[in-house]
């Protein structure tokens, strides 16, 4: 197996089947499998915990992660507003903290490292924007509050479908942050594993006993980073989009 | 690794879905009785503050009402010492010019009671004097002198006598 292949198994999707409808566009694969992995872990530990099952700390602990979406991220972008959508943000943070951390485990795989899933998520949030603008001005004032205030109305033509340029960049600038942030650690992680077979095929003392201690090092503290990262950007993910919510939300 | 940067759309259609589900799934049986609980919570918290509040007010409303009717209290008692003070002052003077007043009138009273004392006895005197001259007079004149003398020399006497009466 050369290093093409290595890199393409654990960083690219494996479709095991395609589902034998819809001209089989819907697949199942090892991403699909981690997500819904993630999604069962959270569907079974969070109703325990939040109902003081699984003991005082999970208890507090999750609590202190809502108080913390509620106070510090939805609350200044939101204002009151903030409370309809406190379910909707607390789910994305630890879905895409579950789908990051279980790429970190031994066999695990990072469905937020795959483009298609970071896709799904944008999406949602573009859409979620635009939903809650209307749900919060109605639908013709939200219209309106997408051009700034003061520009005459023959710039309108002009500027909507540069606002909407505006709205699928933001939602793009989300979806591919999430996802070269989740693919970079891996791919640095294998490089520096392939960094030994590199140097083991010059002289195979030189990469066992030189190159494979300082590659275990570096690994490991790149491990340590995408633990952090793992947090920053599930972090990162649901605030951006609690400001693009807010923007929509609260236009001035 | 092409692959890497083309989306596999069904994927994205599980993923869209998955994630729908979990959100209305999670907030049905997690985030909903979790922010009531934290609300319930947070109400109650806040319901107890404003309690303490409120009654930390009134405690001080009523130390303050208790401060000014101690203010007033003593205002009222150094108002009253001074008002003593003064009618102390005044009875005192009152007094003290009675008495005064008093003295003076007596000594008055003495110094006339005294006055008609030395004018009795001056009188007196004087009486006593004039008899006793008459008496000497008469025995002098009796022995050796001549009627004209004895005449002239009692007329001088007697004029004299009234002169000094006179007085």
């Amino acid at each position: 197996m050369d290093m093409k292949h290595m890199l393409e198994h654990h960083i690219l999707d494996e479709v095991w089947l395609r589902l034998p409808f819809l001209n089989g566009l819907l697949p199942w694969s090892k991403h699909l499998c981690m997500m819904l992995l993630a999604a069962s872990l959270l569907l079974i530990f969070l109703p325990l915990a939040a109902r003081g099952n699984l003991g005082r700390t999970a208890k507090g602990l999750v609590e202190a992660l809502v108080l913390f979406i509620r106070d510090e991220i939805l609350e200044p972008n939101l204002g009151h507003a903030g409370r309809y959508y406190l379910g909707y943000f607390c789910t994305l943070f630890l879905f895409i903290l579950t789908c990051n951390l279980l790429g970190l485990i031994p066999f695990g795989a990072t469905a937020t490292g795959n483009i298609a899933v970071t896709l799904a998520l944008a999406s949602t949030t573009f859409f979620l924007i635009h939903i809650a603008g209307i749900r919060e001005q109605g639908f013709s004032h939200y219209l309106r509050s997408i051009v700034p205030a003061g520009v005459p109305v023959w710039l309108w033509p002009l500027l909507y479908p540069i606002e909407l340029i505006g709205f699928i960049t933001k939602a793009f600038a989300l979806c591919i942050r999430l996802f070269a942030n989740m693919i970079a650690g891996h791919i640095v992680i294998l490089v520096l594993f392939g960094l030994i077979f590199v140097f083991g095929a010059v002289n195979p003392w030189v990469g066992l006993v030189v190159t494979a201690p300082a590659s275990v090092v570096l690994v490991l503290f790149v491990m340590c980073l995408e633990l952090f990262v793992a947090f920053l950007q599930a972090y990162i993910f649901t605030f951006l989009t609690a400001i693009f919510v807010g923007g929509a939300v609260h236009p001035h | 690794m092409e692959k890497l940067l083309s989306p596999d759309i069904g994927l994205s259609i599980w993923t869209a879905v998955t994630f729908l589900l979990l959100v209305l799934l999670l907030g049905r049986a997690a985030w909903r009785p979790l922010v009531q609980a934290l609300e319930e919570r947070e109400r109650a918290m806040r319901t107890e503050r404003e309690a303490a509040e409120a009654a930390r007010k009134s405690a001080e409303e009523i130390k303050a009402q208790l401060d000014r009717e101690l203010a007033q209290i003593q205002h009222k008692t150094q108002e009253l010492l001074a008002q003593a003070q003064r009618e102390g002052a005044t009875q005192r003077d009152q007094v003290i010019r009675a008495a005064q007043e008093e003295a003076l009138r007596m000594a008055e009273k003495t110094r006339i009671q005294l006055e008609e004392e030395k004018n009795r006895l001056v009188r007196e005197l004087r009486n006593e004097v004039a008899g006793l001259s008459v008496l000497a007079a008469e025995k002098l004149l009796k022995k050796s002198m001549d009627p004209a003398v004895q005449k002239n020399a009692l007329e001088d006497f007697f004029k004299d006598m009234g002169k000094s009466k006179l007085r």
